[in-house]
């Protein structure tokens, strides 16, 4: 896969305003799983974040407790300077969730409709400009029902794209889109990030991972490490990015743990 | 045929069961709540207590009678009251106002007939509006005629048993059934289906995820429940105009071919206002909608929602006053019972339909309230349960 550095990557703006979104000291335990345990953040805007790990390793947690849609169990969750959970900023805030969170029984048009009026976007015409984006146009009067598992996640992006929020916390946007339109969605991205928008995109593809200027690899809870693809890369000192997850997972190539050391530590 | 396959369906389901806990608990518990709660009521039923008021219009001899069956209302001390009036409009308002149960008139052609040697005719005035409590008091009152008429017969000759001729405040004395229970098809029926959909579709919400990405959006819970009322109580609001039109209309369609002549609607009169019966089953339809988000809560599947049903509906029929009055309930299912919005639906409804009562009815006015103030109730609830789902 082509690397997707652009622009922006390197031109963060210098008159960059305090993080878009910021935790602090964040946890979430469910009896005794701490599913997120002790995560600091500072995401900046105009900038495009990977949030990569396995299943169950926290990703969705976080972006609960990041859009007040879970309540922390300490620390504090901030977007846009506003603490978390707060309406005034979910109305500047686009979540898509891993499950697809479209009505089958309404029609493309009307689910883009009916998320666009709870998200208080007036502008009608951003409906017809989200459904360019996500290739729906002419299935504007389909029912979601008769959609295939890959359209209704793009008519999921397209809901959560159309009120043009701020920041967007993206789980698993991709899953389930053919190779062309993921390359789309990725061009999109980046298009929002160059005109300021701050994104998180969960996902477990490392093969993703490239297209986004900063990774944070979570596990059990944790980020045990952060930077660019390139940084991890070689910090690890492999050219594989999944390696580099194993290395500071404490993890061999099979995916056991490592006897000790390994470049986690070093994180 | 592979008898493994057809094992590894079973076991499937009893496998679901296994993990389904809810289910698994509702599966025994509903059903042997269901029967005890009947039982309870059936087995524990209290005996109905008749209030006669008799209108003498035979002079001293029907004072005889009089004293007589005060006489044997005070020995058998089975909960007969007997009491006079001075005419039959005192004694119908006195029933109107739920002072007395029934009016016995004895006429001035009383004491001819028994002359005569043949049985005399007694009028018996009643509501008309419940014949299974009027039947129990009508043979109450009958055996209390009995044994007065035992008291006034000579020594030696046999009583002569006066015959009960029946007239109605409200409805004819013939009226079937269907006539005294189409208010309770209205609210009740209503209930139910609208209860249903709303437990199912917000359940649906809650595990498809919309709920979640609702809630990602700046609307707020209480604005979810009240939409969600309002989308569901237009339709329960339709249901309830089109089920009101099939009860009060009869439309006759004449034999076409070999398919006989047959009537659509029940053809039933409404005493009342149609507009006010049709509010009543509105406010009590409000509430459903607004239990069924509440308790969709407690389920995770579509298959526990519908197990919830026995629980909501079947105390609600045996409890509301549908089949017997409240009044012979056991006193805690009373106390129930008086919590229930079908009590009220049923009892507003059943004035307003069956005896013509209208806005000035106290009656009326409290069921409204409380009907009203039920549904307020359950959106509290309702938006509180959402509350609980995100913290």
């Amino acid at each position: 896969m082509t690397t997707f550095g652009g622009p922006s990557s390197a031109s963060a703006p210098a008159s960059a305003p305090a993080a878009a979104v910021e935790a602090v000291g964040l946890r979430k335990s469910f009896g005794s799983i701490q599913a997120v345990d002790g995560i600091d953040l500072a995401l900046a805007p105009g900038r495009i974040y990977g949030l990569l790990g396995p299943n169950g390793s926290g990703k969705t947690t976080l972006i609960r407790l990041l859009t007040g849609l879970a309540k922390a169990t300490a620390g504090e969750a901030r977007v846009l300077g506003i603490r978390m959970p707060s309406r005034a900023a979910l109305a500047r805030i686009g979540y898509m969730p891993q499950s697809k969170a479209i009505y089958p029984e309404l029609s493309v048009g009307e689910n883009l409709g009916f998320f666009a009026t709870l998200e208080g976007q007036r502008d009608r015409t951003a409906i017809g400009r989200v459904l360019e984006l996500v290739e729906l146009t002419d299935r504007r009067r389909t029912p979601a029902l008769e959609l295939s598992g890959g359209m209704r996640r793009r008519l999921s992006l397209a809901c959560t794209l159309v009120h043009e929020p701020e920041v967007l916390f993206l789980d698993e946007p991709t899953v389930g889109v053919d190779p062309a339109l993921r390359v789309q969605f990725w061009s999109h991205f980046r298009r929002l990030a160059a005109a300021g928008k701050t994104i998180l995109v969960a996902s477990h593809v490392m093969d993703e991972a490239d297209r986004c200027d900063d990774l944070l690899f979570v596990r059990s809870g944790k980020v045990i490490a952060r930077g660019s693809g390139a940084e991890l890369r070689a910090r690890a000192g492999t050219n594989d990015l999944e390696a580099a997850f194993l290395q500071f997972a404490g993890l061999d190539a099979e995916g056991r743990p490592l006897a000790a050391g390994g470049p986690g530590g070093r994180s | 045929m592979s008898a493994s396959r057809i094992f590894a369906v079973a076991r499937r389901i009893a496998q679901g069961f296994r993990r389904d806990e809810r289910t698994l608990g509702l599966v025994f518990v509903v059903p042997i709540v269901v029967t005890a709660l009947l039982g309870w009521v059936l087995g524990d039923q209290k005996d109905i207590s008749v209030e006669v008021l008799v209108v003498n219009q035979a002079g001293p001899a029907g004072q005889r009678v009089v004293d007589a069956m005060s006489a044997a209302a005070t020995a058998a001390n089975s909960g007969t009251g007997v009491g006079t009036a001075d005419d039959v409009p005192a004694a119908v308002a006195a029933i109107r106002n739920h002072q007395a149960d029934l009016a016995l008139v004895i006429p001035s052609t009383a004491l001819a007939d028994v002359a005569s040697g043949s049985p005399p005719t007694l009028m018996l005035i009643s509501e008309g509006t419940d014949p299974s409590a009027e039947g129990a008091r009508l043979a109450k009152l009958q055996a209390l005629l009995a044994s007065a008429a035992q008291a006034l017969a000579p020594p030696g000759a046999v009583a002569l048993l006066p015959r009960i001729e029946r007239e109605t405040i409200y409805l004819s004395p013939d009226a079937s059934t269907v006539d005294v229970l189409a208010p309770v098809f209205l609210g009740y029926f209503g209930y139910f289906f609208v209860f249903l959909l709303t437990g199912i579709s917000f359940l649906r919400e809650r595990i498809g995820g919309t709920l979640e990405r609702l809630l990602a959006t700046p609307v707020t819970r209480g604005e979810i429940v009240l939409g969600y009322s309002l989308g569901f109580g237009l339709f329960a609001t339709l249901q309830v105009i089109v089920l009101t039109l099939f009860i009060l209309n009869a439309i006759a369609v004449p034999s076409i071919g070999p398919i006989p002549a047959f009537t659509i609607g029940l053809g039933v009169d409404s005493a009342g206002s149609p507009v006010l019966a049709f509010v009543l089953a509105v406010l009590l339809a409000l509430g459903a909608v607004n239990l069924g988000i509440f308790l969709s809560t407690f389920a995770r599947t579509e298959l526990q929602v519908i197990q919830f049903i026995p629980l909501v509906i079947v105390p609600q029929g045996l409890l509301g006053g549908i089949f017997w009055p409240i009044d012979r309930l056991p006193d805690v299912l009373q106390a129930v019972a008086h919590v229930l919005p079908m009590t009220y639906a049923v009892d507003g409804l059943r004035e307003v339909m069956l005896k013509g009562a209208d806005l000035s009815s106290s009656t009326v006015q409290l069921d409204l309230l409380v009907l009203a103030g039920i549904a307020v109730f359950f959106v509290a609830l309702a938006t509180a349960t959402i509350k609980r789902e995100v913290a």
